[in-house]
């Protein structure tokens, strides 16, 4: 163990890591789909005759013969037609009225509303030769128009579902804002924001295995974020009671928000499963990721903002067009996340957030790390820069008249959220002393007087954000055994996709029973071994698995000194636990290990559910830029990051998670976008070419610091870490661009600031002031 | 097609369609599933392996192409007695992974270059060059730049002694 830094690292490093695509499962299938290229129509035919002659080919099917069949082999499963995609109920991320006469197929039947889906599935004795087969499936679509902005879509021109409006969900946050208030206000700036779609990209794509057991059970593997989830929505769809389905996660090549619902993928390798009674596998490769998977953000927004001639502000309205993509299931009420986050850290006395989530002819939206945190976050910040131009203040200045005062937590924002607690002023003063904010304005004006310099900026961010969950949604499980053999076993509703669960809870668990951490090993991710969860999303693993784990081990203390004054005819108030030991307060005998205490007494556990409150980690990113408005590039000198996520347990690995999650940061402020065509199909023929993840190449330096408020939402008081460079740094780098070609319109820098955009945006009008 | 690959020093020999990439052939014909397969159209790395000791991308090159040739994967990084390389080491005490998908890509692009030439850790210009040619999204680089510094650092005081 002492060579290795975590747990994971040996399999990990070694090439002996787990993943479901590195399983070994015999007759196990494969299983390729054959996709729609068009975005927008009426299926006229899907004819699979040529491809079931094709050699080691086991089963083609489309929608049409999947309808209709006798009722399956599998035992357990009361099964006929193939059943429709689950909607996400957690966190109103979905609801039933934006789903109703919306049905999702699994595989598309009559009609197709996004390039890339599904409209027939082939399974092969391997990839190769599942693929051979789709090759041979004739489809047959006749193209319907198709809208693919919110903005297209809202007139209700085209329908996706006919009779029901493009418009799938409304919402709103806080309490609209009087007229006055704008014009009687010293300043109002306005501004239309674009939240460009990415794709969330973790270096695994979706997978999952489906196993007929010979009991009749089913055991799915698959790398996700919740695995009970995906039970039920499983045992929901297959008519199979809850425990006949095992779901285990194994190792996970990353998640990033997009591995937690049961997509329409998984729907049908599922039931082929079961009805062929054989395993089934469906390993999603990259290009089908890239038009079958779930995007992230896609929000049109529009900004105003007030504030008094001394900068105080007043009120702040967020418009807010989502673009949910082609069915409502899985992200429709996603947006809200913004809403509820439009307040941010300001004191700000009015703030009012809608939201309109549009249906397009575009794959679905769903969470991507941060999920609606960073929309409210680069909203504010973009709209923070441009108020202190016009007022002529320092950007800092500024958002040190207007944050929540340290001493006001619990506070109670406009749109609806209680923030726990926090320190705005303390982050943002870390972050400018780190980066040295004197020196770069004195640089900044240096250029501005020298003109061969290339113009300079200098960009804030100012975040608070919200992990945990959503009420309903704040709990989790977690158990401790104590074993004769000296083992503690601690057991959580949490699935790890990368995250060191397996090194950061077993030393804390070890911590709080006062053992060797070698003592501790960990079981999750395996609906058996730990029956109830909720699983690893909103940086809740620490916050709230963490706290639970706390907890567990606390009652676990409680029962072994019980436990010990029966054994030794005693007041429990005389037995004291240290060091995983149990001893008499008084009597001077030797302390007895737990492991004895079992010998002694029997097999020692604890389970219980957990409820934390929300946490609202915040933090504030710099950024310093160059740009040359010649060639319209953008070089980031230096960025530093301050997190706050309350009680850090395990420093390292939050360190390493909000370094790669500033880098994904980067990536949405100057790289990445999904360029759709007119027709819907995403303009992507290159992969990974065409869509600009960060490399190396790409990293400017970043320095992480953080300060610690620790949370009063839990006796650990962890907030989530993890998505905060998502959140916190993108706006601190357009705010940067924008800084330094000092421009009048701000909607002229939309991200991607791609070469294109930036140079246009060079050649723009400059505000007034500007030099 | 009849072809003999010797991988990590073993002997495979293998009946294997012309079409097959070396990637799923090492993965599911040798059962050496530490090579992963993450974008199979050559941008990511994470399926690099060494072939004769150049670094490839596995999804790029067919197996029978690597005919009679010496391939190299993760699992064969460790020494005979299992003591992890230096690069594992090194990876690890810098966190150089999180998810651990893109990583045995990583380490393989840094052995073949770290073998090639023991004192590329003397350019860190080089060093970065290896690190801007494969993917990851957890880390943000910078540690696995650290750890192929650190291992190659180790390697040349191993050699000064």
């Amino acid at each position: 163990m002492e060579q290795w830094a975590r747990r994971e690292d040996r399999r990990l490093l070694t090439g002996r890591g787990q993943f479901v695509a590195d399983m070994a499962v015999q007759n196990c299938l494969d299983a390729v789909f054959v996709r729609s290229g068009i975005a927008h129509g009426v299926v006229r035919d899907v004819d699979c005759a040529a491809a079931r002659e094709v050699p080691g080919v086991v089963g083609v099917w489309s929608a049409a013969d999947l309808s209709g069949l006798p009722a399956c082999a599998h035992a357990a499963a009361r099964l006929q037609d193939l059943p429709p995609v689950p909607h996400t109920l957690l966190a109103k991320l979905s609801t039933a009225e934006a789903v109703a006469g919306r049905e999702w197929p699994a595989l598309a039947k009559d009609r197709v509303r996004y390039a890339g889906e599904a409209v027939a599935v082939v399974v092969g004795e391997d990839r190769y030769r599942a693929e051979d087969g789709a090759a041979e499936v004739a489809v047959r679509i006749d193209p319907l128009p198709a809208v693919v902005t919110p903005s297209a879509a809202a007139g209700d021109s085209v329908l996706l579902f006919d009779g029901l409006s493009n418009t799938a969900f409304r919402g709103e946050a806080g309490t609209p804002i009087e007229e006055t208030v704008w014009q009687e206000a010293a300043v109002v700036v306005e501004a239309r924001y674009r939240q460009q779609l990415l794709m969330p990209t973790p270096m695994e794509c979706r997978t999952i295995l489906a196993v007929p057991e010979q009991d009749g059970r089913l055991t799915v593997w698959s790398g996700h974020q919740m695995p009970h989830r995906l039970r039920r929505e499983l045992a929901a769809l297959l008519g199979m009671p809850l425990d006949r389905i095992r779901v285990v996660v194994p190792d996970t090549g990353g998640a990033f928000g997009s591995k937690s619902a049961a997509f329409p993928e998984f729907v049908t390798v599922v039931y082929l499963a079961v009805m062929l009674g054989r395993p089934v596998r469906w390993i999603e490769d990259r290009l089908e990721s890239m038009t079958a998977a779930t995007r992230g953000r896609g929000q049109d927004q529009r900004v105003r903002l007030a504030a008094d001639a001394d900068g105080h502000l007043l009120a702040y309205e967020l418009q807010i067009d989502a673009d949910v993509g082609a069915y409502p299931h899985l992200g429709v009420g996603l947006p809200m996340q913004t809403a509820w986050m439009a307040t941010g850290p300001y004191a700000t006395p009015r703030v009012h957030a809608s939201v309109r989530s549009v249906l397009t002819n575009t794959m679905v939206t769903y969470p991507y790390r941060g999920a609606g945190r960073p929309e409210a976050t680069i909203a504010l910040e973009r709209s923070m820069d441009l108020l202190a131009r016009r007022l002529g203040l320092d950007p800092a200045e500024l958002r040190r008249r207007n944050f929540i005062p340290a001493e006001d937590f619990p506070y109670q924002t406009p749109t609806g959220r209680c923030y726990d607690s926090g320190n705005y002023a303390a982050a943002l003063d870390l972050a400018l002393e780190t980066i040295g904010y004197d020196t770069w304005r004195a640089e900044q004006t240096r250029r501005r007087h020298d003109p061969r310099a290339l113009p300079l900026g200098i960009g804030l961010s100012c975040y608070v954000e919200r992990s945990g969950g959503e009420p309903g949604g704040l709990h989790d499980f977690a158990g401790i055994e104590a074993h004769e053999d000296g083992t503690i076993i601690a057991r959580c509703g949490a699935a790890s996709s990368g995250q060191s669960h397996e090194t950061t809870f077993p030393a804390l668990v070890a911590a709080t029973l006062g053992v060797d951490e070698s003592r501790v090993q960990l079981i999750e991710g395996d609906t058996d071994a730990q029956p109830e969860g909720l699983g690893s999303f909103a940086s809740r693993s620490a916050q709230v698995d963490g706290a639970a784990l706390h907890h567990a081990s606390a009652l676990l203390i409680d029962l072994a000194r019980e436990r010990a004054a029966d054994l030794w005819g005693t007041p429990v108030e005389e037995v004291e636990w240290s060091d995983g030991s149990v001893h008499h307060v008084r009597d001077g005998s030797a302390a007895m290990d737990v492991a004895e205490l079992v010998k002694a007494t029997g097999p020692l556990s604890v389970d219980d559910r957990f409820e934390s409150g929300m946490g609202f980690p915040f933090g504030a990113h710099v950024a310093v830029a160059e740009v040359d408005p010649e060639l319209g590039t953008v070089r980031v000198l230096r960025l530093v990051v301050v997190d706050d996520c309350g009680v850090v347990l395990n420093p390292a690995i939050v360190r390493g998670q909000a370094f790669g999650s500033a880098v994904q940061g980067i990536g949405q402020a100057l790289y990445e976008g999904i360029p759709y065509g007119d027709d819907g199909v995403p303009l992507l023929a290159g992969g990974l070419l065409d869509y600009l993840l960060p490399t190396a190449t790409e990293v400017p330096p970043i320095e992480v610091k953080e300060t610690r408020t620790p949370s009063p939402s839990t006796p650990l008081g962890a907030k989530g870490a993890g998505e905060s460079g998502c959140i916190g740094t993108p706006a601190a780098i357009v705010n940067a661009v924008a800084d330094a070609l000092q421009i009048a319109d701000p909607g002229l820098l939309q991200m991607p600031l791609t070469p294109d955009v930036v140079w246009r945006a060079a050649r723009a009008a400059k505000y007034e002031g500007a030099r | 097609m009849k072809i003999t690959l010797t991988v990590n020093g073993d002997d495979y020999p293998l009946d294997v369609e012309p079409r097959r990439i070396l990637a799923d052939v090492l993965r599911e014909d040798c059962r050496l599933t530490g090579t992963h397969l993450g974008c199979e159209h050559g941008v990511c790395g994470a399926c690099t392996v060494l072939v004769d000791g150049q670094a490839v991308r596995s999804c790029l090159m067919l197996a029978v192409q690597c005919d009679g040739r010496s391939v190299r994967t993760v699992e064969g990084l460790a020494g005979p007695d299992g003591e992890p390389h230096p690069l594992q080491r090194a990876f690890s005490a810098e966190h150089a992974l999180q998810c651990g998908f893109c990583t045995p890509g990583f380490l393989m692009v840094a052995a073949g270059a770290l073998e090639a030439d023991p004192a590329i850790g003397d350019d860190p210009e080089r060093v970065h060059g290896l690190v801007e040619s494969n993917i990851c999204r957890c880390t943000g680089y910078e540690p696995i730049r650290r750890a192929i510094m650190r291992a190659a650092a180790e390697s040349a005081s191993l050699r000064r002694r």
